[in-house]
């Protein structure tokens, strides 16, 4: 009987939660478009979520890059179609590598410190000080971190991609000999513009689920620093997983 | 002026709250008293409309928040300064920031008139030279001292505070209990204090309110508190263990 609780109870806090996700996701779309503009804080965030997390995304595009044209050189030469690797890493990192590793890199990175930074506001009551001012903290703390959030991560997805295809032609043309001509051909007949379209859709959604968890988690944190602690981690742990989800979701939708 | 009526809360299953009714005087000091954990801040943020009651009512100036929607909470807001417990600065901002940010936020000025009047608030609260500082550089009663300033920076009709002299020593608790007394008597606003600290309570207070057990059990002027054979109040003003108060 107990086991049984215990799942109805882990599906009504799953439900629960992505209620107010939901609703917290609705407030902000709302304040979004309510005067003052905060121009300066927006900044600040672009500099926080997506320009400080050039490097972490470079190196990670780089080395998924030239992992996955090893492995599939391998595997595809053995059919003597190891010319086409440059084709198949292009859609690999278009499609799902660059979206999905930038989603989860980015939760890693910033995700998890704007949800410390709101839960120590919040435990501090500096968010009830925002309130006891008149200034909504939705206003003025999610979002700047929205905007940025959905304005950086496709931009930080192309850089992904871009850095992916480098290591792939380090790989493929320093490495295994395949020539230049036939690495960029290749490449450009596999992948359209749509790919890439869809590639950047996916990143905006990427960039809204991490940014509206992990002021979720921050705005509901209880009870000092290891609340924060434990914010945090659920904040990463709930971006990871949802931006793996929605992978698929808009995967279909968008393939369709 | 406000007025409670009837209001409760619980959290979870701890009720809070069980029916307050209170009445707080435009113009003069209310003090809240009662022992820890009896809900002083949860109803001074329900005054606010910070957080929400169960059930009850709350009037400020004959306009119940307890319906308002968040515009028109917003806007009930400037009406209210508010210390915080802990002062609640943003870690962030230098001194300066800090008492500025409310007027950024509300009005139109330019820098020389907030220097104007960031450094005026500063200096009613006994500070000066502090303003490229930040919170973390300052004494716990420097803190509450820069809240102080920041919560009356848009001149607000009624003040709020939240143990203003807990954490700090003797000497500090005086200044302290001055300047509430004294930004009482300079802006003639209402206000409302949360203390355990008797002497402060005697010495400020123009109203007492006790909490204890989620309604207020006595009310009236601290002569009133001095006399009274309340067994409940004589217990909290001799601050013995024994007596009907039971401390878990």
């Amino acid at each position: 009987m107990k086991f049984f609780e215990f799942i109805g109870k882990m599906i009504l806090d799953i439900i629960h939660m992505a209620g107010k996700m939901s609703i917290l996701l609705y407030e902000i779309s709302k304040s979004i478009f309510k005067p003052p503009f905060r121009f300066k804080l927006f900044v600040k965030q672009i500099e926080f979520i997506g320009y400080k997390s050039i490097p972490i995304i470079i190196l990670t595009g780089l080395f998924t890059g030239m992992v996955f044209s090893l492995q599939s050189f391998k595997g595809l030469d053995n059919f003597g179609a190891g010319e086409m690797t440059s084709g198949l890493v292009a859609m690999a990192m278009i499609w799902e590598l660059a979206p999905v590793l930038t989603g989860i890199m980015v939760a890693a990175r910033a995700g998890s410190a704007m949800t410390a930074e709101l839960g120590t506001m919040k435990v501090t009551e500096q968010i009830d000080a925002l309130d006891a001012m008149a200034v909504d903290p939705i206003h003025y703390l999610a979002v700047p971190r929205m905007l940025a959030g959905v304005f950086s991560m496709p931009l930080l997805n192309a850089i992904c991609i871009i850095f992916g295809i480098i290591g792939s032609y380090f790989v493929l043309v320093g490495m295994m000999g395949t020539g230049s001509s036939i690495f960029f051909e290749n490449m450009v007949l596999y992948t359209t513009l749509s790919d890439i379209i869809d590639s950047l859709i996916k990143s905006f959604v990427f960039g809204l689920i991490v940014v509206n968890v992990s002021c979720y988690n921050g705005f509901n944190t209880t009870t000092g620093a290891e609340g924060v602690g434990k914010a945090t981690n659920v904040s990463v742990v709930e971006s990871s997983i949802l931006v793996c989800m929605f992978d698929y979701i808009l995967t279909s939708v968008l393939i369709l | 002026m406000i007025k409670v009526e009837n209001l409760c809360k619980s959290f979870g299953s701890t009720k809070v709250h069980n029916g307050i009714n209170l009445e707080i005087k435009k113009g003069a000091i209310t003090y809240i008293i009662g022992p820890s954990g009896t809900g002083k801040s949860v109803l001074l943020k329900q005054l606010m409309g910070l957080i929400k009651p169960d059930s009850g009512k709350i009037y400020i100036d004959d306009f119940d928040i307890t319906t308002a929607n968040k515009k028109q909470l917003l806007k009930v807001r400037y009406k209210f300064g508010m210390l915080f417990q802990n002062a609640a600065l943003f870690d962030s901002f230098t001194i300066f920031d800090n008492v500025a940010f409310p007027l950024r936020e509300h009005r139109k000025l330019s820098d020389d008139e907030l220097q104007e009047i960031v450094t005026e608030k500063l200096k009613l609260v006994g500070l000066s030279g502090v303003n490229h500082k930040y919170p973390s550089e300052l004494s716990g009663g420097m803190r509450k001292r820069v809240g102080l300033a920041r919560a009356i920076a848009l001149s607000p009709d009624i003040m709020m505070y939240d143990e203003p002299t807990t954490g700090l020593d003797p000497i500090m608790t005086d200044i302290v209990d001055d300047l509430i007394y004294n930004t009482q008597k300079e802006l003639n606003i209402t206000s409302v204090v949360i203390s355990h600290d008797i002497p402060s309570v005697l010495k400020n207070a123009d109203y007492i309110g006790m909490l204890y057990n989620g309604r207020i059990i006595q009310y009236g002027t601290p002569e009133y508190f001095k006399t009274t054979d309340n067994p409940y109040v004589r217990q909290f003003f001799s601050g013995s263990k024994d007596g009907p108060i039971k401390v878990y």
